[in-house]
């Protein structure tokens, strides 16, 4: 899940919050799988559905400010498999979110591992308690992620085995960002779709860029994204699964302009970017990064324009980082305040825990 | 495979209450005359709570609903009882507690690899992917820890596969989908420049699926499987509809229309992306590809016409590199795609004679 600064996040809302939730319809989302989830204003959840190729937007009502601390939870795959009534191995927690403003905590659930699976959001309260967000009637509203290839693929077989992965989803100035890769053709989407969603939508709102970045990159595939500010202009920065992190504006992305993003980090080899959050400490600010294999990076955020693009064939240096080197297996981060980060932790002993801990 | 259910300790006594768990109406009875007593003064949902016994002390209630039928309790499960699995029931905070079970589950193993593309036993250095098919649904989460790759010497190449938490599978968990790491097949990039490509020209390989992996049963494959193949230079040449050689059959016949690529193609894309039109729009029939995906043949479901007909080819076609129609994979592009399915195809003409 993918955060953004705090200041932003309330500017948003204000601006926004007259009638976000007044889009939204009483009823039964149709969610077939909850793969990422993101908070926009207002206490709305929007969670990118991979398996249903869509984004429903849920209106959790959980608005009440709360200054609580982070709680901790051992073994929180199990507790869920308790909750849900199931063995822990038929567990998978596919991304987790806090609600910036109750600082409930929502995991995204697969409850059964098979295609069969349930979709589940649970919420941890800030009392370590856990409960099943009741779907059945809940305001909201979904948009299709529209795969103009797809639709020909359906018109002749009658169905297709294309799917589509969500791997990130982001909200960002009354827009939701969509980071996708298909499981055919190696393509990178990243959508823009306009919020509230517009009625009956069919996906025709939803604009798509291919992403890439730099000579000799392709449409390699945005596995998180963070929307960033930068002297003073809205830019997302991505970090592709081939380590790359990139930079580009968001104003950029507009109908039939050739955008092109510009490599401001490697992070090394072998490795996949998770997640990645904003924070400032002592005055200056910071983006955190957990890795699948090399730990969790802390890189500073000043003058984030000064860098000058990567390439083979120069020797300019990226965005320096440090590791945080007492954080072992942090599988998923996202901000709980302006002080502390929520974190889910794979234990040596295989267990997920979820921990609250100061930023580095 | 079928989930046989024994129905094992499904019940459990102890002191004045019996607990069963029926199966059929999927829902855990307590019944006694405690029961009817305790329910004149306090709710049912304060008297019984279940629990996953293997989700240890600390893990909340099953969530579902309670209700008191007279002498018993009825907790029905907001998600069905699973085979397999223990559930605590506990009576009044723990002054008693029973556990059963909702059956066995029967270990399956009938789920294979049912076959891995491409089939070819050449593939180039930068292969883009494989595809896994399976003959049964299959479970998420642990795909990557159930692939390798060896080399000759039956070393495993350290991590050659794109890894994503998601896991590219369709939508009835059938096909797999497994991408190289893109950072080392693309040139000039620093996972390419520091690790080079996963796969070298002039050496073999095997793939190897785990019999290890479950399938959506949690029943591990009933083999392993293994695709050796041996590498060729890489392919950085975009695909060419010029050279492709297409035999038209004849007019009144339902013979295949064969299409020689030239090249293996990806046969997932190649299923539904080239399409033949005729003169009222696509025609209906069954796609094959043979020759290690590199033929291209359609039957229609109706006789062919005589007359002027094009094979419809999108662009976003690709090799087994990544190639595109007109386009290498190792190229420079971020651009809004513009209605994808109308302006970005190709067409090739061809004609359907009448019999000589």
């Amino acid at each position: 899940m993918t955060r953004f600064l705090f200041t932003l996040c309330l500017a948003a809302s204000a601006a926004m919050a007259a009638n976000l939730t007044d889009s939204l319809k009483a009823g039964k989302p149709a969610l077939k799988s909850a793969s990422v989830l993101a908070f926009g204003p207002e206490g709305i959840l929007f969670v990118g559905d991979s398996m249903g190729a869509q984004v429903v937007a849920i209106d959790t009502g959980d608005r009440k400010a709360s200054s609580a601390a982070g709680v901790e939870l051992k073994g929180v795959a199990a507790k869920v498999a308790g909750l849900l009534g199931t063995a822990p191995d038929q567990i998978l927690v596919n991304d987790m979110a806090v609600n910036p403003l109750s600082r409930n905590i929502y995991l995204a659930v697969s409850r059964g591992r098979g295609p069969d699976a349930a979709a589940v959001i649970v919420k941890v309260d800030t009392k370590g308690t856990l409960t099943e967000v009741a779907l059945d009637n809940v305001k909201h509203s979904a948009v299709s992620l529209p795969n103009a290839a797809a639709v020909d693929a359906k018109d002749r077989r009658g169905q297709s085995l294309r799917t589509e992965a969500i791997t990130d989803i982001g909200w960002v100035d009354g827009r939701v960002l969509v980071a996708g890769l298909s499981n055919e053709e190696f393509s990178s989407n990243l959508r823009a779709i306009p919020f509230p969603f517009q009625t009956a939508d069919n996906g025709s709102s939803v604009e798509i860029f291919h992403g890439a970045h730099g000579r000799f990159e392709t449409n390699s595939p945005v596995r998180t994204f963070l929307p960033y500010k930068i002297a003073g202009e809205q830019h997302l920065l991505a970090a592709y699964t081939c380590t790359p992190l990139v930079k580009f504006p968001i104003s950029a992305l507009q109908p039939g302009a050739k955008v092109k993003g510009v490599t401001i980090a490697e992070l090394g080899n072998r490795n996949r970017p998770l997640d990645m959050v904003s924070y400032s400490k002592g005055g200056k600010p910071f983006i955190l990064m957990n890795n699948s294999s090399r730990g969790v990076m802390k890189l500073p955020a000043n003058g984030l324009d000064s860098y000058k693009g990567i390439t083979a064939q120069t020797d300019v240096t990226g965005v320096p980082y440090e590791t945080v080197a007492a954080w072992k297996g942090v599988e998923q981060i996202d901000g709980f305040d302006t002080k502390t980060v929520s974190m889910l932790v794979r234990g040596e002993d295989g267990s997920l825990d979820l921990k609250t801990v100061e930023f580095p | 495979m079928a989930v046989a259910l024994v129905v094992g300790a499904a019940t459990a006594q102890q002191a004045d209450l019996a607990v069963a768990l029926d199966r059929a109406g999927g829902v855990i009875r307590v019944r006694g005359k405690l029961v009817a007593e305790a329910l004149r003064t306090r709710p049912a949902d304060e008297l019984v709570r279940v629990f996953v016994a293997e989700a240890g002390a600390e893990a909340p209630a099953v969530g579902g609903s309670y209700a008191g039928e007279g002498d018993a309790i009825v907790f029905t499960p907001r998600f069905p009882f699973e085979p397999g699995i223990a559930y605590r029931v506990e009576w009044d905070e723990g002054a008693a507690t029973m556990t059963v079970r909702a059956g066995k589950v029967v270990p399956g193993g009938t789920t294979a690899v049912a076959r891995i593309y491409p089939t070819a036993d050449a593939l180039p250095e930068n292969l883009l992917k494989f595809y896994l098919h399976f003959t049964a649904p299959m479970s998420r989460g642990e795909a990557y820890s159930r692939v390798k790759l060896l080399d000759e010497s039956g070393k495993a190449v350290e991590a050659p596969f794109l890894e994503l938490d998601q896991e590219l599978w369709d939508s009835e968990g059938r096909r797999f989908t497994l991408f190289f790491d893109p950072g080392r097949i693309k040139r000039e990039v620093t996972p390419n420049m520091e690790a080079g490509l996963p796969l070298k020209a002039g050496r073999s390989y095997t793939l190897v699926v785990s019999r290890e992996w479950k399938d959506a049963k949690s029943s591990p494959l009933r083999r392993e499987a293994r695709k050796t193949f041996r590498v060729v230079p890489a392919d950085r040449t975009p695909i060419d509809l010029k050279t492709w050689r297409i035999a038209a059959p004849t007019a009144g016949s339902r013979g295949a229309l064969e299409v020689r690529l030239g090249e293996p193609v990806d046969h997932a894309l190649a299923d539904w992306m080239i399409e033949v039109m005729g003169s009222d729009g696509p025609l209906p029939g069954r796609v094959e590809l043979t020759e290690s995906e590199s033929v291209w043949r359609f039957v229609p479901d109706v006789a062919w016409k005589a007359g002027n007909h094009q094979l419809r080819v999108a662009v976003t076609l690709e090799d087994l590199a990544g190639n595109k129609v007109g386009r290498a994979f190792d190229v420079d592009v971020f651009q809004k795609v513009e209605k994808l399915s109308q302006t970005r195809k190709m067409m090739l003409p061809f004609r359907v004679d009448a019999p000589r």
